[in-house]
C-alpha cells in the first residue's frame, strides 16, 4: 500500500509525551493536563483553555530511579512512566488529573503529588474517586466527583471555562475525533482492509496524546486519503486476530504480531478505540456533565467493574468484536504485574475457546518488549495453529 | 483362596527405628546432676519456676527439620500445669464440645473427609497453639491464649455452618441451613448481614479454607495456589487472592449458601479474583465496593447506599426483611468490643503491663473485627480484661525480657504469624501492635438508621490491609504518629513482595526511615506461600539485623538457626 501521508509526522510525535503540537498548544497558553486511565474523562480536559495529554513513556530503557521508589515487582508500565517523570519528561505538565483506578498508576501519580517531581511551581495532583459500578448510585456519585475533582479544580486553579456551553464544545470537537477514528477503524472490518492494524494503532495514539484541536486537522486529512487508498491488491495476511488486553501503548507491539501474519482488525486495550471512541450523547434536557459521567462509565469494559452481569458481559463483548471485525483469532496480553488482566486474560483465554470456540492467545508482555524474539515464537506458533484450524473447518 | 502375603519388618529395622527415636530424647547419661546445695538450690527453682530466659536453650526443643517438639517445654510447675490442664486439655476438650454443639460429630467427619483444607489443619491446631505461645510465661500465656482459644472456637463455629448446609455433604439437596445461608467474600465485613443474624447465618468464603488454614498449617493452601495457575495464572498477582481463587478451582468449597456478596477489599487482585470465582459459583452475586479515596466526604453517601443495596438484595433473596432492631443490638454489642479493644492499646502504649503477645493480638484483632460480633469474642474480653487489669494493678512487667518496642508495619506473613513469639524469645523484640489491628478504629453509632450507616460505610472502608494502603499515601505513612502513640522504637515493615500497593512505596518509606533515623526490618514474605521466603530465611534477616546493625548478642542462641520447613 502507499505509504499515509501523515503517517511519518505521527510516528514522529509519539516519540516524546511533549510533542510538537504539545509544544504548540502551550505556546497558545493552553495548559497541559496529563492522566492516566479512560476513567478520567479526556473530554472534561479538553475543555477551550487547556488540552489532555494521556501519558505515555516512549522509548524507555530500564526505570532504574523509579524501580528504587516501586521496587522491581510492580507494573513496569507505572514505572516507566515515574521514570520519565523523574528524567523530566513530563515537566510540561501543568496538573495531573489522577485515578486510583488500578493500584501501580496510581503510586505513581501519588509519588508526582508527593515528590517535587515535576519542574513545575504550580503543578498540582487531583484525585477522582471512581466508582466499581455502573447503577444509579454509581452515576451519581461520579458526576459528583467530575464536578468537585475536576471541573471545580480546573476552574478555581486554573481559571478554566467550565460551563455548559463550554462543556458542549469540547464534547462536539471530542465527537469528531471519535467519527473520525471509529470511521477510519471500520475499515478494518472489510476482507482486505486499506489501513494496517499499526497505522490505525498510531492514528488512535496521537488522538490522545496530541491537543484536540491541533491534531484534528491532519485526522480528518487521513480519514478522507483512506477513502481512496488501495489495499494490497491480495489480503497480505495469513489470519486476522483482534488484540486485547491490558495498557499497551506501543505500536511496536502490534507491528511484531503483524510481521508474524496476523493482521490486528481491532484494539480493545486501555489505549485501545474499542470501546473509547464512541460519541458522547446529550440528550434534550440533560447537563453536559451528566451525559459525560454516565457515558464513561457505560462504555467501559474494564475488569474493575465488579457486577456479575459485568464480568459476564466483558465475554460476550469480546467475542462480539471477533465476530464483528471477522478475526480469525484473539490476542490477549496483560503486563507483568497487572493484577486486573491477569485474571481477565487467563479467563478470556480459558472461556473464549471454550465457549465461543475463539482461538485465543495469551501473552504476558513488558511495557518494553526488548524480548521480541520470544513473542514473535509465540505469534507465529498461535498464527499457525488458526491456519491449521482454517484448513480443518475447510475439510 | 490364597491370603495376601503381609510383610512385617524385620527385626533389625525395628530396631534401628526405635534407636532413631531415642535420639529424639536426652541421654540420661548426659543429664547433670547438681554437684553442690548451689546447684541444687538452682535446680529446685528452675524446676519450679523455670528457667531464667538466657538459659532456656528453646531451639534444643525442636526434632530437626520439623519444627516439631523432642519434649514439650518445662515453663516451672505453675505455668506448665496451666498450659497442660487450661491450654492443651481445655481447648482439646473444647474442641471437641464445640463440635458436638455446632453440629456434630457425624457432619464434621463428613467434611474432614471432604475437604482437604479441613482434614490437614483440625489435628495441628495444638502445635498452633504451641508455636504461638513458646517461652510464655505468667499472665501472658493466659491472656494470649484466650485469644487462640476464641479463634478456634469461632472457626468451628464458621465451618460446621458450612458443612451443615452443604450441598455437596448433603447428595446435591439444598437444605434449610443452606436456605438460610449467605456467602461472602472473607473480606466483606460481617457487620453488614446484622439485621438478618436472628434468622440467617453468614458465612465468610474464604476465612476457614484459606485464611486460618495458612496459620495452622501452612503446607495446605499452597495446593491451592498452584492449582490456580495451572489454569495459566501468573505467579505474580496476590498470592492470597490466588490461594482464594484456587479453592473454587479444585471444587474444595463448599456449596453452603444461594447467593453471595463479594467486594473490592483489599485490592485490585479481590476484584479480578472474584471473576473467578463467580464462573465457579454461579450463584446470585451482589458487588459491594468499597471508594478508594475514603478521605473525601463525598464518597460517603456513595457508600452507604451501596450498602443499602445490598440489604434491598438480601431482601430480595431471602425474602426477610430488614431488621433495625437487631443491627442495633449487634452493633451495640460489637461497639463493647471495640471499647475494650481501646482500653488495651492504651495498656500497650503507656505501660509494659500488656499481656498479650504480638501474634494473639493481631489474628484475634483482624479476625474479631472483620467477622463481627459472636458471643466467644465477649467471653474472652471478660476473661482477658481480668487479667490485663490485674497486670494493671499489680504493675506486672509481662515481657521483662523486653529489649526493643517493636510496631509491625503492612501486611503480615499468614504463614509465620508467630513470629513475633520466636523474635521476642531470641532478641527480645516485642511486638506492641501492627497495622492491621489499627483498621476498624471506631464504633458504630445506633441513634438513627441515617448515622448509622455512614458510619458503617465508613467503617467498611477502614478493612483491614486498606484503611492504610489505599485512599491517599498519607494514610501508610501515619506509621510514625503510632509509633509515637505505642512508645515503639523499631518497626518490623513487611515486604509482602506480591502487594502492588505496598511495593509501589518502598523507596519512600526508605527515604523516610532514613531521615528520620529509625530502625526498621524489611520482612520479605509472599503472605501464604511459604515457598517464596521461608520462615529461616525471614529468622536470618532479623538476626542479620540485630547482630550487624544493632550489634546485639540474641537473648537465646539456640533459636538463631534450626529448621521448621516441613513444620505445619
Amino acid at each position: 500500500m502507499k505509504d499515509l501521508k501523515h503517517l511519518i509526522f505521527f510516528e514522529n510525535l509519539l516519540q516524546e509525551a511533549n510533542n510538537d503540537l504539545v509544544k504548540k498548544a502551550q505556546g497558545e497558553g493552553k495548559k497541559a493536563l496529563g492522566y492516566t486511565c479512560y476513567f478520567m474523562p479526556e473530554v472534561l480536559l479538553d475543555l477551550p483553555g487547556c488540552f489532555s495529554v494521556r501519558l505515555r513513556a516512549p522509548r524507555s530503557g530500564s526505570p532504574d530511579m523509579a524501580t528504587y521508589y516501586m521496587s522491581n515487582r510492580t507494573c513496569h508500565y507505572g514505572r516507566a512512566l515515574f521514570e520519565r517523570a523523574l528524567e523530566g519528561g513530563f515537566n510540561f505538565l501543568d496538573a495531573q488529573l489522577a485515578t486510583e483506578t488500578c493500584t501501580v498508576t496510581c503510586r505513581f501519580q501519588e509519588h508526582l503529588g508527593r515528590m517535587d517531581v515535576i519542574k513545575n511551581p504550580d503543578f498540582f495532583v487531583e484525585f477522582t474517586d471512581v466508582p466499581f459500578k455502573k447503577n444509579e448510585n454509581s452515576m451519581v456519585h461520579f458526576r459528583k466527583q467530575l464536578q468537585v475533582h475536576v471541573l471545580d479544580v480546573l476552574h478555581d486553579k486554573l481559571g478554566i471555562d467550565v460551563s455548559d456551553e463550554a462543556l458542549c464544545k469540547a464534547i462536539e470537537e471530542h465527537n469528531e475525533i471519535c467519527r473520525l477514528i471509529t470511521e477510519i477503524g471500520a475499515y478494518r472490518k472489510l476482507d482486505n482492509p486499506p489501513i494496517t492494524g499499526y497505522e490505525f494503532q498510531v492514528i488512535q495514539l496521537v488522538t490522545l496524546t496530541c491537543p484536540k484541536y491541533l491534531i484534528l486537522p491532519y485526522l480528518r486529512e487521513t480519514a478522507e486519503e483512506l477513502k481512496t487508498r488501495e489495499p494490497e491488491p491480495k489480503f497480505p495476511y495469513r489470519c486476522r486476530v483482534v488484540l486485547a488486553g491490558a495498557e499497551n501503548d506501543d505500536p511496536d507491539f502490534t507491528k511484531l504480531i503483524e510481521s508474524c501474519g496476523a493482521l490486528v482488525v481491532a484494539d480493545r486495550h486501555c489505549y485501545g478505540s474499542l470501546p473509547g471512541r464512541e460519541a458522547i450523547v446529550v440528550e434534550p434536557g440533560q447537563a453536559p456533565l451528566d451525559a459525560i459521567a454516565r457515558h464513561y462509565l457505560n462504555t467501559s469494559y474494564c475488569p474493575r467493574f465488579m457486577p456479575q452481569g459485568e464480568m459476564r458481559g466483558r465475554k460476550k463483548y469480546l467475542a462480539d468484536i471477533v465476530k464483528e471485525y471477522k478475526a480469525d483469532g484473539l490476542i490477549v496480553a496483560s503486563n507483568k504485574f497487572c493484577e486486573y488482566w491477569s485474571y481477565e486474560r487467563t479467563m478470556d483465554a480459558l472461556i473464549l475457546p471454550r465457549d465461543y470456540d475463539i482461538p485465543t492467545c495469551s501473552i504476558e508482555k513488558e511495557y518494553v518488549n526488548a524480548s521480541t524474539g520470544q513473542l514473535r515464537t509465540r505469534f507465529q506458533a498461535f498464527v499457525e495453529s488458526v491456519e491449521i484450524k482454517k484448513l480443518q473447518e475447510a475439510k | 483362596m490364597k491370603m495376601p502375603e503381609i510383610k512385617l519388618p524385620k527385626p533389625s529395622a525395628i530396631t534401628a527405628k526405635l534407636k532413631e527415636a531415642a535420639k529424639l530424647f536426652p541421654d540420661p547419661r548426659d543429664v547433670k546432676l547438681p554437684k553442690n546445695g548451689e546447684e541444687l538450690k538452682k535446680a529446685a527453682h528452675d524446676f519450679w519456676y523455670g528457667k531464667p530466659h538466657e538459659e532456656r536453650r528453646l531451639g534444643d526443643l525442636y526434632v530437626d527439620k520439623t519444627g516439631l517438639y523432642k519434649h514439650r517445654e518445662w515453663r516451672g510447675v505453675k505455668d506448665t500445669f496451666y498450659y497442660f490442664h487450661m491450654i492443651w486439655l481445655y481447648n482439646y476438650a473444647n474442641m471437641v464440645a464445640d463440635i458436638m454443639k455446632f453440629g456434630g460429630l457425624g457432619i464434621f467427619a463428613k467434611g474432614l473427609w471432604r475437604y482437604r483444607w479441613m482434614g490437614q489443619t483440625y489435628l495441628p491446631v495444638l502445635h498452633w497453639f504451641d508455636r504461638g505461645l513458646e517461652g510464655m510465661r505468667g499472665e501472658a500465656l493466659r491472656a494470649s491464649a484466650w485469644h487462640y482459644r476464641a479463634m478456634v472456637c469461632v472457626s468451628i463455629n464458621q465451618f460446621m455452618n458450612m458443612f451443615k448446609a452443604d450441598a455437596k455433604l448433603h447428595n446435591g439437596a439444598h437444605n434449610e441451613a443452606w436456605k438460610h445461608s449467605m456467602a461472602h467474600k472473607e473480606t466483606v465485613w460481617g457487620g453488614v448481614f446484622y439485621p438478618w443474624s436472628d434468622q440467617y447465618t453468614n458465612i465468610p468464603m474464604e476465612m476457614i479454607p484459606y485464611f486460618v488454614t495458612c496459620h495452622v498449617n501452612n503446607h495446605t493452601v499452597l495446593n491451592y495456589i498452584d492449582a490456580v495457575q495451572s489454569l495459566g495464572l501468573p505467579g505474580d498477582p496476590c498470592p492470597m487472592c490466588q490461594a482464594e481463587a484456587g479453592l473454587f478451582v479444585l471444587d474444595d468449597m463448599p456449596d453452603y449458601a444461594p447467593f453471595v456478596v463479594t467486594t473490592n477489599e483489599a485490592c485490585d487482585g479481590s476484584v479480578a479474583s472474584t471473576a473467578i470465582q463467580d464462573w465457579f459459583l454461579n450463584i446470585p452475586l451482589f458487588a459491594l465496593p468499597q471508594p478508594m479515596q475514603f478521605d473525601d466526604p463525598l464518597v460517603q453517601e456513595h457508600c452507604a447506599n451501596e450498602i443499602r443495596e445490598l440489604w434491598k438484595f438480601i431482601e430480595e433473596q431471602t425474602g426477610a426483611p430488614f431488621n433495625w432492631e437487631q443491627l442495633k443490638k449487634k452493633l451495640e454489642a460489637q461497639n463493647e468490643l471495640q471499647r475494650f479493644e481501646w482500653e488495651k492499646w492504651d495498656v500497650a502504649a503507656k505501660t509494659s503491663s500488656y499481656p498479650i503477645n504480638g501474634v494473639a493480638q493481631a489474628l484475634y484483632r483482624i479476625y474479631q473485627t472483620q467477622y463481627g460480633d459472636h458471643y466467644i469474642w465477649h467471653d474472652t474480653d471478660r476473661r482477658v480484661k481480668k487479667i490485663l487489669y490485674k497486670c494493671v494493678e499489680k504493675k506486672i512487667d509481662t515481657f521483662p525480657k523486653t529489649r526493643h518496642r517493636v510496631i509491625a508495619w503492612s501486611c503480615a506473613p499468614l504463614y509465620y504469624s508467630h513470629w513475633c513469639t520466636w523474635a521476642y524469645n531470641c532478641w527480645g523484640l516485642n511486638t506492641i501492635i501492627n497495622m492491621d489491628s489499627l483498621m476498624f478504629d471506631m464504633e458504630v453509632r445506633t441513634d438513627t438508621l441515617d448515622n448509622c450507616v455512614m458510619d458503617m460505610a465508613r467503617y467498611h472502608e477502614w478493612a483491614p490491609m486498606r484503611r492504610m494502603a489505599v485512599g491517599g499515601l498519607h494514610h501508610i505513612f501515619e506509621l510514625w504518629d503510632y509509633m509515637e502513640r505505642f512508645n515503639c522504637d523499631m518497626v518490623m515493615m513487611y515486604d509482602q513482595l506480591q502487594c502492588k500497593g505496598m511495593q509501589g512505596v518502598v523507596g519512600l518509606f526508605e527515604d523516610e526511615f532514613r531521615k528520620r533515623n529509625i530502625h526498621a526490618i524489611w520482612m520479605p514474605h509472599a503472605l501464604p506461600d511459604k515457598r517464596t521466603v521461608s520462615r529461616s530465611e525471614i529468622r536470618r534477616i532479623i538476626n542479620d539485623y540485630m547482630s550487624t546493625v544493632m550489634k546485639e548478642e540474641p537473648l537465646d542462641p539456640t533459636l538463631l538457626e534450626f529448621d521448621d520447613d516441613m513444620s505445619w
